[in-house]
């Protein structure tokens, strides 16, 4: 029992992320279905119901906590400091600009800048050299399996296009 | 069997196994196909369809076969050592396999998947050759309501994973179906829930789905750790005994192979039907009916050993309606169906009449390279297993760059980049929170399903809900489901009791 009572009190805030999201979409789903023939609502109905069940259970859930002091509405489980010390949210905003910029520069460009940077982020800049060659050899090694082996449709720019022309004239 | 089927089927052994050098090669381009999220059999065969057409017809089917099942086994792989499946058949593996690979059993798990998904695979098309008949029609009487209950069966595998914290899982399962619905009803194609975006017009794609709740996220968690690999688990230099461990362990619980690959087989058998379904139901089946199920989700053998098996079981299954019946079991098998009618085969069971070679040389494609397989990718565990001690500062970019891209191969969408990304951030969120991703996950991919079969029933009985229970294989199986939900709490309660008694 009484390593219960040392038990810190839960993070609140961060649990509470997932369910408030799914009431608001639940809530703009049933919007979007509200003058949709049965068909398109009986389903989405019966599982919205649920689910809009199951998160007012936990929302009582967690008033009962927080007056009891059993929790609070930190969101520590889910952003720290350590975030940023640990590159995390450095590797959050290198993934957005590849995400973002893969369809102008092409795959491998974008994957090779992308890796370089984010190990960089990660490594707090130790190993400059090797994370270069790695990032280029898993680059290019990407560039050769699924571009020019497999011709798959991956985002092409100006590396793609220059290789093409490069390998079309021997 | 007669004496002429039997010395077609040696004849047909032996050529099979002279296009070893087909066979090989194609194995291991399966294996990473199969690993790379996007890359699927049926996308890979598709963008080798002129080598494919180009081949005589048993090299081309052997090419695709061998391909099939090595991607199927493949898929498992990354799913065991880094938490990421390769297709959503392997969407249950990490269950278990992860954990393992944490736990620095990484090659342990990897010979326990290979061994449960050669003899799965190998079992089940013995069993389909031999019963082909009789499994073609499976597929006759399993309508929308006898589907349901199937789905209802892997989605109940929800409650199972909720199971430390039902509510929090709960909303994760549901999240998921909900997330599901997104996109036009089957009926009028009406669009619901789909942020006016048209790419989500067709629903959620799978892809993009699993790449975010399982790659990326894994992704920004795992950088909190040095390596994959816990502490106190760190891997010994590369060595046979783990692998002959696992394939002890593994070989211990053979019924258990053969229960789970059985449940694949049956499910493979109807079309429309996949793997991501028949290991979800072997997962969920295999749990309820364990001594131990609390120790599911914690790197328990049995639960790594039911969806290999059963994913590998599929791939037999689904060549059954294909041949007999001229049905595609899934994509590779649609994929397969047009390279046989290029080359003028005819279906139905006429097939075993007219071309018996091309019939029985399909299963024995199969069988052969299950053997294949297990000889030449068992051995490689013991190296597999070491992405686990690849530094994550390495490791993580890696994951993240091959996988967004993965997420945008099937449909070429850039639009499925961001979703992927969208569902990476939901499910880091899940992760540090304690929601189940693998919970959102089910929902995503079997409440469109679930949906589907649903509707079509109810627009069949003009809206009478009682249509549920209207056929007889369907009660049939609503007394297996009730069983399934019962028996095990029941059980619990019993091995409970039966533990209090010593210590009064």
């Amino acid at each position: 029992m009484s390593s219960e009572h040392h038990k810190p009190p839960r993070q609140l805030g961060g649990e509470l992320v997932i369910p408030i999201l799914a009431v608001g979409f639940t809530i703009y789903f049933f919007s979007t279905i509200w003058n949709s023939p049965w068909t398109a609502k009986v389903s989405a109905f019966m599982v919205g119901g649920v689910l809009l069940l199951v998160c007012t259970i936990f929302f009582v859930r967690c008033v009962f906590w927080l007056n009891r002091g059993e929790g609070t509405l930190s969101f520590g489980n889910l952003f720290t400091m350590d975030d940023i010390r640990s590159g995390r949210i450095g590797l959050l905003a290198s993934t957005v600009g590849y995400v973002l910029f893969i369809d102008r520069l092409g795959f491998t460009l974008t994957t090779f800048l992308f890796l370089a940077i984010s190990m960089m982020i990660l490594s707090k800049g130790r190993n400059a050299a090797f994370i270069t060659v790695i990032s280029g050899a898993m680059a290019l090694t990407g560039w050769a399996v699924f571009i020019w082996a497999f011709d798959t449709r991956f985002p092409r720019g100006w590396f793609e296009t220059t290789m093409k022309v490069v390998l079309a004239n021997g | 069997m007669d004496s002429g089927t039997a010395s077609i089927l040696v004849e047909v052994f032996f050529e099979t196994l002279g296009y070893w050098y087909i066979i090989i090669p194609t194995i291991f381009l399966g294996l990473i196909v199969g690993g790379i999220p996007g890359f699927s059999a049926a996308n890979t065969i598709i963008i080798l369809m002129p080598l494919t057409l180009a081949l005589d017809l048993q090299s081309g089917l052997i090419f695709m076969i061998s391909l099939y099942c090595a991607a199927r086994m493949g898929a498992g792989i990354p799913a065991i050592l880094v938490n990421i499946p390769g297709t959503a058949g392997a969407a249950a593996t990490p269950l278990d396999g992860y954990p393992m690979a944490k736990q620095g059993k990484g090659q342990q798990a990897l010979a326990i998947s290979f061994v449960a998904s050669c003899i799965g695979g190998l079992l089940t098309t013995m069993l389909a050759l031999a019963t082909m008949p009789i499994l073609a029609r499976v597929g006759f009487y399993m309508h929308s309501v006898e589907m349901i209950v199937v789905m209802l069966f892997g989605i109940s595998l929800i409650a199972s994973i909720a199971a430390q914290d039902m509510i929090k899982g709960l909303i994760a399962g549901f999240l998921g179906l909900m997330i599901g619905s997104i996109g036009t009803d089957v009926v009028y194609a009406t669009p619901r829930g789909t942020f006016g975006f048209l790419e989500l017009y067709d629903g959620v794609p799978l892809i993009p789905a699993l790449v975010g709740l399982f790659a990326v996220s894994e992704a920004f968690v795992i950088i909190e750790k040095r390596v994959i690999v816990n502490h106190d688990g760190e891997p010994k230099a590369p060595n046979w005994h783990d692998t002959l461990e696992g394939v002890q362990i593994a070989l211990k619980r053979w019924v258990h192979i053969v229960w789970t690959s059985l449940i694949g087989l049956v499910i493979g058998v109807i079309p429309g039907a996949g793997a991501s379904i028949a290991s979800f139901v072997a997962y969920q089946q295999s749990r309820s009916f364990s001594n131990t199920p609390e120790k599911y989700g914690t790197g328990h053998p049995e639960g790594l050993i039911a969806p290999e098996s059963a994913n590998n079981g599929v791939t037999s299954g689904t060549l059954v309606p294909l041949l007999v019946l001229g049905i595609p079991g899934g994509a590779t098998a649609a994929i397969m169906l047009v390279v046989m009618q290029f080359h003028g085969v005819s279906f139905g069971p006429s097939l075993f009449e007219n071309q018996p070679k091309v019939g029985y040389g399909m299963f024995m494609a199969m069988a052969i390279s299950y053997v294949f397989m297990f000889l030449t990718i068992l051995p490689l565990s013991r190296y597999m297993s070491h992405v686990t001690t690849i530094p994550t500062i390495y490791l993580a970019p890696m994951i993240i760059s091959f996988t967004l891209v993965g997420g945008f191969v099937p449909r070429e969408y850039m639009f499925d980049m961001y979703l992927a990304l969208a569902f990476g951030i939901l499910g880091y969120i899940a992760r540090r929170t304690g929601y189940h991703v693998a919970a959102i996950l089910i929902g995503v991919i079997l409440g469109p399903l679930l949906e589907k079969y649903f509707l079509w029933s109810l627009k069949k009985s003009d809206g009478d809900i009682m249509v549920l229970f209207s056929s007889t294989l369907g009660n049939i199986l609503w007394v297996a489901f009730a069983l399934s939900i019962i028996l095990p709490i029941v059980f619990g309660m019993r091995r409970k009791r039966k533990l209090e008694v010593p210590a009064e």
